[in-house]
């Protein structure tokens, strides 16, 4: 049997794989059965507010909602075509970085 | 990827970078309301138990310090505690100060006169309101003038305040986000929901605020207001909150979030689910079922979202489980963690309508609402101030053991007055539903209601030895 590598980088990417696994496995598990209800209740929401009677109520809280949710896709496309989601792990390293050499400046003062 | 790809280029942060005057009086602000509030709080819980110490003093009947405990609650200790550590944590993410400095002052007076004129409405408006110059007033001004508080849950800043308050988180809103503009490279998590919730709650306060005083009316308004309430929660405190955690728990564990990427499905999940669940507040009521059953789904799906959340924080804390014990702000994070995960699972019942059946009007709602605002952003909030009240003085605490006396009875204190009132609540519900009069589950709440008193006084000793601490750390006397 070949031997497993056991070496620090290989155990860190052994690591980084699993990260990314279990973070898709948790995103599509999540987010499409919530997107599937959700969808549904909004395209519900929208029958109601062209037909039935209760449907001016509808108005408010979708209009409400529009305004924010609309806000917050472009603002995710946006945030998608200028790269901040490319190396989706990185701004979590840079944040320890900083706070060290923060913390660093300050001691030399 | 390895330490040296991932480091980032090196940036001389500007001179100044942090005020630390002003979060240190943020958080001096901070407290000074959350003690008003609590001796509210007591003071109504005293009322309930057939105590009240005030009784018969028309300015500080139960209904008006009901109104200081929850506002002195939100706006004076939470959005204090949260814009001080913000002043904190924005400039060091972005290593760019805040857009002006003047500004951050007038902001924070502004900010005090809002919540010290917020009380005085509700305390001195309602004896006003007879006045013939105020229905005269109305009456020219064409529009009805309550003085006092404006009749919608958590919404209960005077009228007049409104537009003042809305004008103080616009200018919250442009010193924070010119920094965060200014920033290079991929966001952080943490700077996501800081964006988000200065949006979200300038949105909040005005959709909440203006639309059931001006426009909409009736059971439409309560349909309005039922957003309002948990979006203020949900759409303010919660992405401060979480995103303050984003921030210390990997600068306190000297290691990153567990994966930066499952944060982010916790953000855009929020923000796309979170906006229209407020309505489960008001199931059963006249607003249309299709409403009711929508909110019931969002909510599910957002419980779904939080799942994410409480993994990622785990997994970070995956073997380095000692700190949970050895480290004092850690162990207030957690813990509210912990707090966070029992109020959803919480939550995960009462939104059912079964479930809704047994406890609406109960004091189930009001354990919910103290073990989450208490539980897990006091908690949190705590945690930061024990972390940066040493470094924000340069000295570290004056006695270590005030600081565990003051974790240990609000984590006992809080856990025991949600248990006790999450029980009392079906206890009544029950009542309720054997359709026994009233009077009959007031008297069976007693028990429930003095165990509460008892809670609160460990909650409130719990603070005062925080005080005490604060006060003698920053008079710098000699260390324990
Ligand atoms: C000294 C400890 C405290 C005591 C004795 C206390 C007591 C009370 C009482 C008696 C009520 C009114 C319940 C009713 O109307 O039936 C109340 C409401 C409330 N309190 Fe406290 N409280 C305390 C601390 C706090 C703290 C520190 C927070 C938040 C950080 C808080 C948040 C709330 C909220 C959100 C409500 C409204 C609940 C609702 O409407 O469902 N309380 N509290």
């Amino acid at each position: 049997m070949p031997a497993v590598d056991q070496s620090p980088a290989n155990r860190s990417l052994r690591s980084a794989r699993l990260r990314t696994r279990v973070t898709l496995a948790l995103a599509i598990a999540i987010l499409i059965p919530s997107m599937y209800g959700f969808a549904g209740k909004f395209y519900e929401f929208l029958h109601l507010v062209r037909g039935e009677s209760d449907g001016a109520f509808a108005v408010a809280p979708i209009l409400n909602y529009l305004l924010a949710s609309g806000g917050f896709l472009l603002l995710l496309l946006w945030a998608t075509a200028n790269g901040m989601f490319h190396d989706i792990e990185r701004p979590k390293h840079t944040l320890l970085d900083r706070e060290q050499q923060l913390d660093a400046a300050q001691r030399r003062k | 990827m390895s330490a040296a790809e991932t480091r980032s280029e090196e940036i001389t942060p500007p001179q100044d970078l942090v005020d630390t005057r002003l979060v240190l009086w943020y958080f001096v602000a901070a407290c000074v309301f959350l003690l008003i509030s609590m001796l509210g709080g007591i003071l109504m819980a005293l009322q309930l138990v057939h105590w009240n110490p005030l009784a018969g003093l028309e300015l500080f009947s139960p209904g008006r310090w009901r109104m200081i405990h929850t506002n002195a609650v939100a706006y004076g200790f939470l959005a204090n505690a949260f814009l001080g550590a913000l002043h904190w944590a924005v400039p060091r993410l972005t290593m760019h100060r805040v857009a002006s400095q003047a500004l951050s002052y007038f902001i924070f007076l502004a900010w005090q006169a809002i919540v010290l004129l917020t009380a005085a409405g509700v305390v001195l408006g309602p004896s006003f309101q007879d006045q013939a110059w105020v229905a005269e007033a109305s009456r020219n001004l064409g529009i009805s003038m309550s003085l006092g508080a404006q009749g919608l849950e958590w919404g209960e800043t005077p009228f007049w305040i409104d537009p003042v308050a809305l004008l103080g988180l616009l200018l919250v809103a442009v010193n924070f986000m010119v920094p965060i503009a200014k920033a290079k490279g991929p966001l952080y998590v943490t700077l996501w929901y800081f964006m988000a919730a200065f949006v979200w709650t300038f949105l909040t306060y005005a959709m909440g605020n203006l639309l059931p005083e001006y426009t909409v009316a009736g059971t439409s308004a309560g349909a309005i207001g039922g957003l309002f309430i948990h979006d203020l929660v949900g759409l303010f405190v919660t992405p401060l909150g979480w995103g303050l955690m984003y921030y210390f728990v990997p600068i306190m564990l000297q290691r990153p979030i567990w994966s930066h990427g499952l944060s982010l499905v916790g953000f855009w999940g929020l923000a796309f689910f979170y906006p229209l669940q407020g309505i489960h507040h008001f199931l059963y009521t006249p607003i249309p079922m299709f409403l009711q059953h929508g909110a019931i789904i969002s909510t599910i799906a957002v419980e779904l979202v939080v799942t994410t959340v409480v993994i990622n924080f785990f997994g970070t804390l995956w073997g380095q489980g000692r700190a949970f014990v050895d480290n004092l702000p850690i162990r207030w994070f957690y813990t509210g963690m912990i707090y966070y995960f029992l109020t959803c699972l919480q939550c995960s019942m009462q939104v059912t309508l079964t479930f809704q059946k047994l406890i609406h009007f109960t004091d189930w709602v009001v354990g919910h609402a103290h073990l989450v605002m208490f539980g897990v952003f006091s908690m949190w909030l705590f945690g930061v101030m024990t972390y940066l009240i040493p470094r924000l003085l340069n000295r570290p605490w004056y006695s270590h053991k005030l600081c565990e006396w003051h974790f240990w009875l609000s984590a006992a204190g809080v856990l025991v007055m949600a248990s006790d009132l999450i029980l009392a609540g079906v206890f009544q519900g029950y009542f309720w539903a054997a359709l026994q009069p009233w009077d009959v589950s007031v008297v069976a709440s007693q028990p429930f209601w003095i165990t509460r008193v008892f809670a609160g006084l460990a909650m409130f000793g719990g603070f005062l030895c925080f005080l005490y601490n604060f006060w003698m750390t920053w008079s710098a006397r000699s260390h324990v």
